[in-house]
């Protein structure tokens, strides 16, 4: 893309997509480290989690005066408008993401190490391994500016969410097994629907990144399938 | 009539309304020097439209073409059809007057006649118009109600139309424009040399005129074209680049020329 006459209007605009990337950057390092903390019952590391959390909110709040200003400095149009607007709204989402690491890491302490034995955890860990997939892959698509492959993303996110059924039903069946299990599967069900939550916005970022870059929205319907609340007993 | 589809790549079916105008191949000559080359666009009735691009582009040179000004130059000629409701306006039967009066236009620089702002009206309405003086008196009042300057100078309608400011003359010369019931209004770059708030009267005028009248805007201000205009054209080096609707060409213009020019990146 040629240069604006303008040269601090570029230099804005790089401003503002470094403040994307380096949310995202952040955002990806701290679902990793959540589930990390979880997984291995580290609870200085879901600390660095918890505390990460408050730079997540920094940057966004950077990031929308910096948006605000440009607007109100430039009047962005065509691609620059897009640009700002998908920002503001892509922080948004990386933000939401930091906030619901952060809920996974505040909750390393509750399900404590003998209550989490290995089995219990296992399936979680490869959710987490697609959803960590997912967070990197938004960011780097969108700054390599692949359109096809964000629309792809986007779709994989129905593989989290039929993961995340297969992760509940298995910790429904821990918890029927064995009663002194409820404590430790209740948090570990809680950490998979924050997994799942965090896949929702890498759809809504994906989503956004398409838009900035095409200038046209991806079809509403995406194959969407959380049978959970299905397959929840009914008592 | 014609369908409003243009079988121009860049030309986009902007509307289903009606066409008001239609250019047909048009080219324009100052001279040897051809300003417009091969413009094909169709402006629907009762709406706005917008002409953008850089300076020397041929948007001024296109407004002046829709109601013939041009002609008051040596050596300026057309070619093609300007089609006016279906009628060839460039065809040597039209009538200039009766044209004019269906094609106002408004300058970029405020142009009231030395005469009071009641005479700034009356004077146009009596070359087209045999009305009683009261029937006058109502065509005044109404013209400068539509123009959004009635309250501001019904106390002094003897006073002289020079005496107003810039952004009250524009307004009156919108009145004038509008008093001999025309059906569609030309503005060349109407607000660039108002103030912000001249401004807005000015746009919120032309969002209120477009319910009766079809309107050209030619502006250089790309915020504006956006705000009141309903489709936009954008030009370049004597021809028509892109047209479509205003939300489109702002947001996501098909041509990277359009896109290059509205976001800054141009040259």
């Amino acid at each position: 893309m040629a240069e604006h006459t303008v040269a601090s209007f570029d230099e804005d605009l790089r401003q503002i997509s470094r403040l994307v990337n380096d949310m995202g950057d952040l955002a990806g390092s701290m679902v990793g480290a959540a589930t990390r903390a979880l997984l291995e019952t580290d609870n200085a590391l879901a600390q660095r989690v918890v505390s990460d959390d408050a730079i997540m909110d920094a940057r966004q709040r950077e990031l929308d005066d910096r948006a605000i200003t440009l607007i109100a400095k430039r009047q962005p149009m065509a691609d620059d408008l897009r640009n700002v607007v998908g920002a503001i709204r892509m922080a948004g989402d990386l933000e939401r993401i930091g906030d619901l690491a952060k809920n996974i890491a505040k909750r390393v302490g509750s399900v404590g190490i003998s209550a989490a034995p290995r089995d219990l955890t296992h399936s979680i860990d490869g959710m987490a391994q697609m959803v960590l997939i997912q967070v990197q892959g938004v960011i780097e698509e969108y700054t390599a500016g692949d359109a096809t492959a964000l629309a792809k993303l986007r779709n994989d996110d129905e593989r989290i969410d039929v993961k995340y059924t297969s992760v509940f039903r298995e910790l429904l069946t821990y918890m029927m097994e064995d009663p002194r299990n409820i404590t430790a599967c209740t948090h570990l069900l809680f950490c998979a629907k924050n997994l799942e939550r965090i896949g929702d916005h890498v759809t809504n970022i994906a989503e956004n990144a398409y838009y900035v870059l095409t200038g046209t929205q991806l079809p509403a319907n995406r194959p969407k399938q959380d049978e959970t609340a299905m397959s929840a007993p009914a008592a | 009539m014609k369908p409003m589809l243009s079988t121009d790549l860049n030309v986009a079916d902007t509307t289903v309304e009606k066409a008001k105008i239609e250019v047909k191949d048009l080219n324009f000559y100052y001279g040897q020097s051809k300003a417009l080359k091969g413009i094909n666009l169709s402006l629907p009735e009762r709406s706005v439209t917008a002409f953008i691009g850089p300076s020397g582009c041929g948007k001024s040179t296109l407004l002046r073409v829709l109601n013939r000004i041009y002609e008051l130059y040596p050596k300026q000629t057309a070619e093609g059809q300007v089609l006016l409701d279906g009628k060839n306006i460039l065809d040597r039967s039209q009538d200039l007057n009766l044209l004019r009066t269906k094609i106002g236009m408004v300058f970029q620089k405020p142009t009231p006649f030395p005469m009071s702002i009641y005479e700034n009206i009356a004077f146009g309405v009596r070359l087209y118009e045999k009305i009683s003086k009261a029937e006058m008196d109502n065509r005044v009042e109404q013209a400068l109600k539509r123009a959004a300057l009635w309250t501001e100078v019904k106390d002094k309608l003897n006073a002289s139309g020079l005496s107003l400011s810039g952004g009250q003359q524009q307004r009156l010369c919108i009145a004038r424009t509008v008093a001999v019931k025309p059906e569609v209004i030309l503005l060349d770059e109407p607000a660039s040399a108002l103030d912000p708030l001249s401004t807005a009267k000015i746009e919120e005028l032309i969002d209120e005129l477009q319910a009766d009248y079809t309107i050209v805007i030619v502006t250089h201000n790309m915020q504006q074209a956006a705000r009141v205009s309903r489709q936009t054209a954008f030009m370049y080096l004597g021809e028509l680049i892109e047209f479509d609707r205003t939300e489109k060409i702002f947001t996501s213009p098909r041509e990277k020329r359009t896109q290059d020019y509205i976001t800054g990146r141009f040259g």
